[in-house]
């Protein structure tokens, strides 16, 4: 009996599968940026670099394993201060690639914005596991979405739009977790994606009609629906007009320049171009370790970190892609298995906080390389070389062995 | 355990799930539309040719003296890089590079290991190739496949200064200083960068900005097209003027030939370093093109140490010019009248000590008061008077004056030198050691373990010059004047200095008589520093009116003996290039 609750509850083969799978990942990284370091072994290059930052990662890995799942949940306020003012200091120091996101440790930068995500995530777990909240209300989107919001605003503010959307990931699969109103839910992401398809009539039309379908398909007040449905019609209609009327060109350009102060700063596409050029001439088995034309020419810009990806598509072709895609999809499953036979409500709602993050991660990541999203900074979780990204993951992967020792 | 049981639905497990499958369906499905379907478009893109983005500079800054005379400019060479991969036969190849230009083969192939960058990145193995070779690269351009030769531009010092240390040189950047650079500036290994000096100092003024340009190129990396759109294009550095007049360099520098030492020139009234002059020195030509191994231990193994700015990084005991320190101390506390006098017997014994002190007039200077000792440097008035001040009061007051202190020139690299106080003597001889009278008698004269740097010395008297109220210095012309804080003293204070100054130089019996020219009133102070290197370094500190300005000058010549004697002359000198040349060096 005893096997049989360790299995349901106790998540341990998960975690060793979890382990395993993670291994795996770091090794491909590994095996790429070998590839791509000119002198490999030299203590500057980024293969070595990595090694380093994943020795010292593990450090913090075992430190943080052993903090009691209590003291987190019970100090979770105290964690989002710390983190959120933490992501002040950058603000007094000088600017860094004229933003203000890292703190200079002199052997590597970190990024407090990448640990903010966490301590969101361990907030908004905290007040959805409350058993005094009625999850049926609609009320109840509204904090964890403020939460979300004050983090993002600040990171906004750095300027860094991807952790910033990063931010807002896990909130809607959270909710959806904790048992939020389906209707509710689709309410919130609905004017998103009005936005969106207001660039083009006919996806515009099409989502008109698709939406009014599953506000149909929901119960409820029918005026109420009505009301809804219109305002996101008229939402959408009025957006271009205010994008393209209301606000003048330099002042649009001013905007996304805000937001993507590292878009594309050579003025042309150059880098998707190129990022597509490597992948698909990587074709079925790829050109062989070290043998990317593409990459080991330098024509890929940041390889070892944004661009990894198609480092890997050149050289080991679809084959390597789609090894490296399943063991991306069997992460994020044996995340969610681990959340879903968790027997504590609050450690299972932050796990899927925080796969929703390397998730959400993944997708933009490959998405940007294979040009269906704008160019974004964003690395890929366990492969990309980068010291602070690498130690949040680590973090996460520590708060998961913590949360699911129960 | 925690609070609340787990409430997750296996609908809500699902629902995740699903969305994950689709995404990466998505993704999955992309990289194979690109990797398979569009396979062949795409590898013959990236077979056939590709561009490239490819950096491009312009020269960097000149860097000319107030005049315009220009100082340091640039200097085209070509040499000579290797691509690893595309070598055919790599020892053949260097035979034939070795005939041509006069390099062993072990040479080349211990260049090429060392500035190995990668399979696919050109590596240089040769420098400086005259256009003969060039030529003969060119005809025999089908068996040096993977040879390729470019333009590199170099810096070039003028002949009318070749030796100056402040000016600094270019270093080729090696991978392991990469990290440790400003990132916007976009550095890359093998690229020059500032290294010493000026060129250190102002790098980001004079480096140029690099620019961007695309490029078509093959499979190999050989360029095929050039693009026009989106290059950005490189702007060459800001050229950068300095306070220093070349001729007046060259001049002090004739003064100290054969000796070593310093000389140092500057406008008080706008910190402005009229010339800087550090001897021995050495031929700046060394940074440029190849130097071999043992021309360069040579220099760095020369004992006379040609490499160092004697200026701000030698350090000296500074003699009797900090008598001048303790007759403020003085004066301004109100310890003793100016006016009276002492007697000097040509020694001195202090209370309770059997040990004497003697002047360096062995029969003595008779009765001098404040003024007469300050002409005439006596030491017993000074070892006598030193005695009313506390040694907290006396250091604090050299302290004021700048000493143990940058300079804040705008030279890297400078030393601050050392004002001993109780804490340096307690680590140093112990507590019981040594007496608060006994070092003040060897600080009063400037001597013991008092450390100075000629440029402090130069700040300390544009101090007294100026009353307190001094600008900082500086090399660079165009920079911003600044001052340094205020030093607070009655003004009969400064009166009396000064007037004691103007003696050395002026009155019967002043030890700087040596310097004196007839047209300008020429203030200064004369030191004959001891010191356990053989005989005493000579020093002159002083300053003098000119065409509506102050100007100062600080002559030291190491073990060159007295200071009135040996460098008071050179000060006047100095002093008679501006009243012969009689132009407006400032004004400029």
């Amino acid at each position: 009996m005893s096997f049989f609750n360790n299995y349901i509850y106790g998540s341990n083969e998960y975690l060793g599968r979890l382990y395993i799978i993670v291994s795996s990942l770091i090794t491909f990284g590994l095996i790429t940026l070998y590839s791509i370091s000119s002198d490999p072994l030299s203590i500057n290059s980024s293969f070595m670099r990595q090694i380093i930052f994943i020795i010292f990662s593990l450090i913090i890995f075992f430190i943080i394993s052993q903090i009691d799942i209590k003291t987190i949940h019970d100090n979770s306020t105290l964690i989002y201060i710390f983190s959120f003012l933490l992501c002040f200091i950058p603000f007094f120091l000088p600017a860094v690639e004229n933003t203000y996101r890292w703190i200079d440790l002199g052997f590597f930068y970190i990024q407090p914005g990448e640990y903010l995500k966490c301590a969101t995530i361990i907030l908004i777990a905290k007040y959805l596991s409350n058993h005094q909240l009625e999850v049926k209300e609609s009320y109840i989107v509204i904090i964890p979405i403020l939460i979300a919001l004050l983090s993002s605003f600040l990171v906004l503010n750095q300027p860094d739009l991807g952790t910033a959307v990063i931010i807002f990931a896990p909130v809607l699969p959270m909710m959806l977790w904790a048992g939020v109103n389906g209707f509710t839910l689709f309410l919130l992401v609905a004017p998103l994606i009005t936005i969106i398809a207001a660039s083009n009539n006919m996806i515009f039309n099409i989502w008109g009609v698709l939406m009014f379908i599953i506000f149909l398909s929901f119960q409820g007040n029918f005026l109420k629906k009505i009301m809804i449905y219109f305002a996101n019609i008229f939402a959408g209609l009025l957006f271009p007009f205010f994008w393209n009327d209301f606000l003048n060109g330099y002042q649009r350009q001013r905007f996304v320049d805000f937001l993507n102060p590292d878009l594309d700063p050579m003025g042309s596409s150059y880098h998707i171009i190129q990022s597509i050029t490597a992948i698909g001439s990587g074709g079925l088995f790829g050109k062989g370790w070290g043998e990317g034309s593409q990459t080991q020419l330098k024509f890929l810009p940041v390889q070892e970190s944004d661009f990894i990806l198609s480092v890997i598509a050149e050289e080991f072709g679809f084959f390597g892609i789609t090894l490296i895609m399943l063991l991306f999809f069997m992460l994020i499953k044996t995340l969610l298995d681990i959340a879903f036979r968790l027997s504590d409500y609050f450690s299972s709602l932050v796990i899927v906080g925080l796969t929703s993050i390397l998730f959400s991660h993944i997708f933009i990541n490959s998405a940007m390389t294979i040009g269906l999203m704008p160019v974004k900074g964003l690395p890929t979780p366990f492969v990309s070389a980068g010291g602070s990204f690498m130690l949040l993951c680590f973090i996460i992967l520590s708060l998961v062995s913590n949360l699911s020792k129960n | 355990m925690l609070k609340i049981e787990n409430k997750a639905d296996i609908f809500h497990y699902r629902t995740l799930l699903f969305i994950l499958s689709l995404s990466m369906i998505t993704l999955l499905s992309r990289y194979f539309y690109l990797q398979v379907i569009e396979h062949d478009r795409y590898f013959s893109k990236s077979q056939v040719n590709s561009v490239k983005a490819q950096a491009t500079y312009a020269p960097r800054g000149l860097i000319l003296d107030r005049n315009g005379v220009v100082l340091v400019e640039n200097y085209p060479t070509y040499i000579l890089t290797v691509t690893p991969y595309e070598l055919e036969d790599k020892d053949l190849q260097f035979e034939i590079i070795s005939n041509i230009t006069d390099i062993s083969i072990e040479e080349l192939s211990r260049r090429y290991k060392k500035y190995y960058q990668g399979r696919f990145l050109p590596t240089v193995i040769a420098k400086n190739l005259t256009f003969a070779e060039i030529s003969q690269i060119e005809e025999r351009r089908l068996e040096l496949n993977g040879f390729q030769y470019k333009r590199f531009d170099e810096r070039l010092y003028s002949d009318v200064l070749k030796d100056a240390h402040f000016l600094g040189y270019l270093r080729e950047l090696d991978r392991q200083s990469l990290p440790f650079l400003d990132k916007s500036q976009l550095y890359r290994a093998g690229e020059l960068i500032g290294w010493q000096g000026i060129e250190k100092q102002y790098e980001k003024e004079l480096r140029y900005s690099k620019g961007m340009k695309y490029i078509e190129v093959d499979t190999y990396g050989r360029e095929i097209n050039s693009i026009n759109d989106n290059n950005i294009p490189a702007f060459p550095g800001e050229d950068l003027t300095l306070s220093i007049d070349s001729k007046l360099q060259q001049f002090s520098k004739n003064l100290l030939l054969g000796q070593k030492g310093v000389i140092l020139v500057s406008n008080v009234n706008n910190g402005d370093i009229l010339s800087m002059v550090s001897n021995p020195s050495y031929n700046l030509d060394i940074y440029r093109g190849e130097t071999t191994d043992s021309d360069w231990n040579a220099l760095l193994s020369d004992k006379n140490k040609p490499i160092i700015n004697r200026n701000i990084a030698g350090l000296y005991p500074p003699g009797s010019s900090f008598k001048i320190i303790t007759a403020l101390n003085l004066i301004e506390d109100g310890l003793l009248d100016p006016e009276d006098s002492l007697m000097c017997t040509g020694s001195y014994i202090p209370p309770g000590s059997s040990n004497t002190f003697n002047c360096w007039k062995e029969d003595g200077h008779g009765l001098v008061d404040l003024n007469k000792a300050i002409a005439q440097s006596c030491n017993v008035y000074f070892y006598e008077t030193v005695q009313l001040i506390k040694l907290a009061e006396w250091t604090k007051t050299a302290k004021i004056f700048g000493f143990q202190n940058k300079t804040e020139i705008d030279l890297p690299n400078e030393l601050i030198g050392q004002i001993p106080d109780k804490e340096f003597f307690i680590e140093t001889y112990g507590r019981w050691g040594w007496s608060e009278r006994g070092v003040l008698l060897n600080l009063t004269l400037g001597q013991g373990d008092i450390l100075v740097t000629p440029l402090q010395s130069l700040r300390y008297i544009n101090h007294i010059a100026s009353k307190g109220k001094t600008a900082k210095l500086r090399l660079n012309a165009k920079k911003e004047i600044e001052y340094y804080d205020d030093i607070l003293l009655s003004e009969q204070t400064w009166d009396r200095v000064i007037k004691g100054l103007y003696d050395v130089v002026n009155a019967d019996g002043g030890s700087g008589w040596r310097a004196k020219q007839f047209e300008v009133k020429l203030y200064g102070k004369t030191s004959t520093a001891e010191n356990p290197h053989g005989e005493p370094h000579a020093w002159f500190n002083g300053f003098f009116d000119f065409k509506n300005q102050t100007y100062s000058i600080v002559v030291l010549v190491e073990n060159g003996g007295g200071g009135g004697a040996v460098a008071s002359p050179i000060a006047g000198e100095i002093v008679k290039f501006f009243t012969d040349t009689n132009v407006d060096i400032v004004n400029k």
